[in-house]
C-alpha cells in the first residue's frame, strides 16, 4: 500500500519572519488575491494576543471560521519547530471542519531571525523581512533568509523614506540564498503581488503532483554547496 | 515493551511533544486576576489544585486505566472509555476547561497512537477525549499501575503550573523547583485518595469554582500567553 502522499491534502504554507515585517498583511494580501480561486485557511500563532487572527478576520478576506489562532505559551519557536502538536491539530481541525482546502497558511509568531518551521508542520515556507528593518538584514543571513522556499523583502514602497537601496538588498539576499528565489513586495505594487500569487500557485501545483519536497531551512547554517568546488 | 517505570518517566517529561508548553493549568488567568502574585502564591495555588480539580483528573485517569484493562476478559471498548469521559465532563463545569483538556488529550492520543498503538483498542483515533482519560488508557496498555497513573496526573498538573510560573512570575527557577518538591506530600495525598478507584461514579467531584470562572474569562481574553 502506498504511503499517504502530501498532495492528498492542502498545501501547508508557513509564513515566518521577525515581528512587524508584515506577515499578517502579506497573508491578507494572498487571501484577497486568491480567495476566489483557491479554498484558503489560516492558522495564526500570536505571541501575546489574538491580534493577528482578529486583524485577518476584520479585513474580511476570508470567512471568520477559516481563521484560527493558536496560543504558544510564549514559545513561538517551539510551536513551529520542536513541538508542533498544537499547530498540527489546529491545521487538521481546520481542514476537517472547513475542508477540503487548497492552501492552509500558518503564520508564525514574530520571532527572531533563527525561527523557521519544521517540515513536519509545513510543506513550504516563506520568510519575510521588510526594508524598514534595515538594508543590512538580508546580508546577515540565517536559516530562514538563506533557505526558506521564498524570501520576501516587504514594504518596498517605504525604501525611499528609510534610506534603503532595494536593489542592493535584493543583491545581498540573492547572494545569501545561493540563487533561491527572492521577491521584493509592496502591497501597493500590483506586479509584485501578482508575482507572490504566482509563486503560491506554482508551489501548490508542485505539491499536488508530488514534485515539491519539504525542506528544513535548519536551525543554523550548515556549510553546503549546490555546486562542486 | 518498555519497562513501566521508563514509560512513566517519558510521560512526565516536559519535552514530550504533546503541546505542554501551551498550558498553564489556569495559572495565567489567576495571575491576571491578581490572585497569585509570587512564589508563595504559586505554591498555594498548586496545593489548592491538588486538593480539588486534580482529584477529578487523577481519579478519572485511574478509572480509565481500570476500565481499559477490563475485568479479566477483553479490555474496555471506546464506548466504555467515553462513558468514563462523560463522568469527568460532569465534574468539569467550565466548557473552556473541557475544551482545553480535550485539545490536550488529542495531542496525547496523537502521540500514543504512534508510540503505543494498543491505545486505539480503547479510544477512537484522532478523538478529542479529555487528557486524563487518554493518560489512563496509556497507563493500561504500557503496564503502569494505578498509583503511577495517579501520580503522573498530579505531577503533570503541579509541574505545568511551576513551569508556567517561570514565564508569568519569573523567579529563581531553583526556588520554583524546591517548591515543587515541597508539594510532594500533597501529590501523595492525591495518589492515596484515588489509586483504589474503579467505578466511574466514584470519581471525586471536588470543585474549585474560581478556577472555572477564571478559565471562562481566559478563553475570551484578547491578551494571553497560554491556551488555558
Amino acid at each position: 500500500m502506498p504511503e499517504t502522499t502530501p498532495s492528498a491534502r492542502a498545501l501547508r504554507l508557513g509564513v515566518a519572519g521577525p515581528v512587524g515585517t508584515g506577515k499578517s498583511s502579506l497573508i491578507a494580501t494572498v487571501c484577497r488575491v486568491l480567495a476566489d480561486e483557491l479554498r484558503l485557511g489560516v492558522v495564526t500563532n500570536d505571541i501575546y494576543t489574538d491580534e493577528d487572527a482578529r486583524f485577518l478576520r476584520s479585513v474580511g478576506v476570508l470567512p471568520a471560521d477559516r481563521i484560527v489562532g493558536v496560543e504558544t505559551g510564549a514559545c513561538p519557536h517551539t510551536a513551529i519547530r520542536d513541538d508542533v502538536t498544537a499547530n498540527l491539530i489546529a491545521v487538521e481541525t481546520l481542514e476537517a471542519e472547513q475542508g477540503p482546502l487548497d492552501v492552509v497558511l500558518v503564520e508564525s509568531g514574530g520571532d527572531n531571525l533563527t525561527a523557521t518551521f519544521s517540515p513536519a508542520l509545513v510543506d513550504a515556507q516563506l520568510f519575510v523581512l521588510d526594508v524598514a528593518g534595515g538594508g543590512d538584514v538580508a546580508r546577515k543571513g540565517g536559516p530562514g533568509i538563506a533557505r526558506a522556499d521564498l524570501l520576501v523583502l516587504n514594504k518596498t514602497d517605504l525604501a525611499p523614506y528609510v534610506g534603503v537601496d532595494v536593489d542592493r538588498m535584493l543583491h545581498d539576499a540573492g547572494h545569501a540564498r545561493d540563487g533561491r528565489p527572492v521577491l521584493a513586495l509592496s502591497r501597493d505594487d500590483q506586479a509584485s503581488v501578482d508575482a507572490l500569487a504566482d509563486w503560491v500557485r506554482r508551489t501548490l501545483a508542485a505539491h499536488r503532483t508530488g514534485d515539491h519536497v519539504p525542506v528544513d531551512p535548519g536551525p543554523m547554517a550548515p556549510h553546503s554547496h549546490a555546486h562542486p568546488h | 515493551m518498555a519497562d513501566p517505570h521508563l514509560v512513566s518517566l517519558m510521560l512526565a517529561d516536559a519535552r514530550l511533544p504533546v503541546g505542554g508548553h501551551t498550558q498553564s493549568a489556569g495559572l495565567e488567568p489567576a495571575v491576571t486576576a491578581g490572585l497569585v502574585a509570587d512564589g508563595d502564591g504559586v505554591a498555594a495555588y498548586v496545593a489548592d489544585r491538588l486538593a480539588t480539580v486534580v482529584l477529578v483528573e487523577a481519579g478519572t485517569a485511574v478509572v480509565a486505566r481500570h476500565v481499559a484493562l477490563g475485568d479479566g476478559g477483553a479490555g474496555g471498548t471506546p464506548d466504555e472509555l467515553l462513558d468514563v469521559e462523560a463522568h469527568w465532563a460532569a465534574r468539569t463545569p467550565s466548557r473552556a476547561l473541557r475544551t482545553a483538556s480535550r485539545r490536550v488529550g488529542r495531542g496525547w492520543l496523537r502521540l500514543a497512537a504512534r508510540v503505543w498503538p494498543a491505545v486505539l483498542d480503547h479510544l477512537p483515533p484522532d478523538a478529542e477525549v479529555a487528557r486524563p482519560v487518554v493518560l489512563g488508557v496509556v497507563g493500561a496498555v504500557t503496564g503502569l499501575d494505578a498509583a503511577q497513573v495517579a501520580r503522573l496526573a498530579a505531577y503533570d498538573d503541579a509541574q505545568t503550573v511551576t513551569a508556567a510560573s517561570l514565564k508569568l512570575l519569573p523567579s529563581d527557577p531553583v526556588a520554583a523547583t524546591a517548591r515543587l518538591a515541597a508539594a510532594g506530600p500533597h501529590l501523595e495525598a492525591v495518589v492515596a485518595a484515588t489509586a483504589h478507584l474503579s467505578d466511574p461514579a466514584a470519581i471525586p467531584a471536588a470543585g474549585a469554582p474560581m478556577t472555572d470562572v477564571l478559565a471562562e474569562r481566559h478563553a475570551r481574553a484578547t491578551m494571553r500567553l497560554f491556551h488555558a
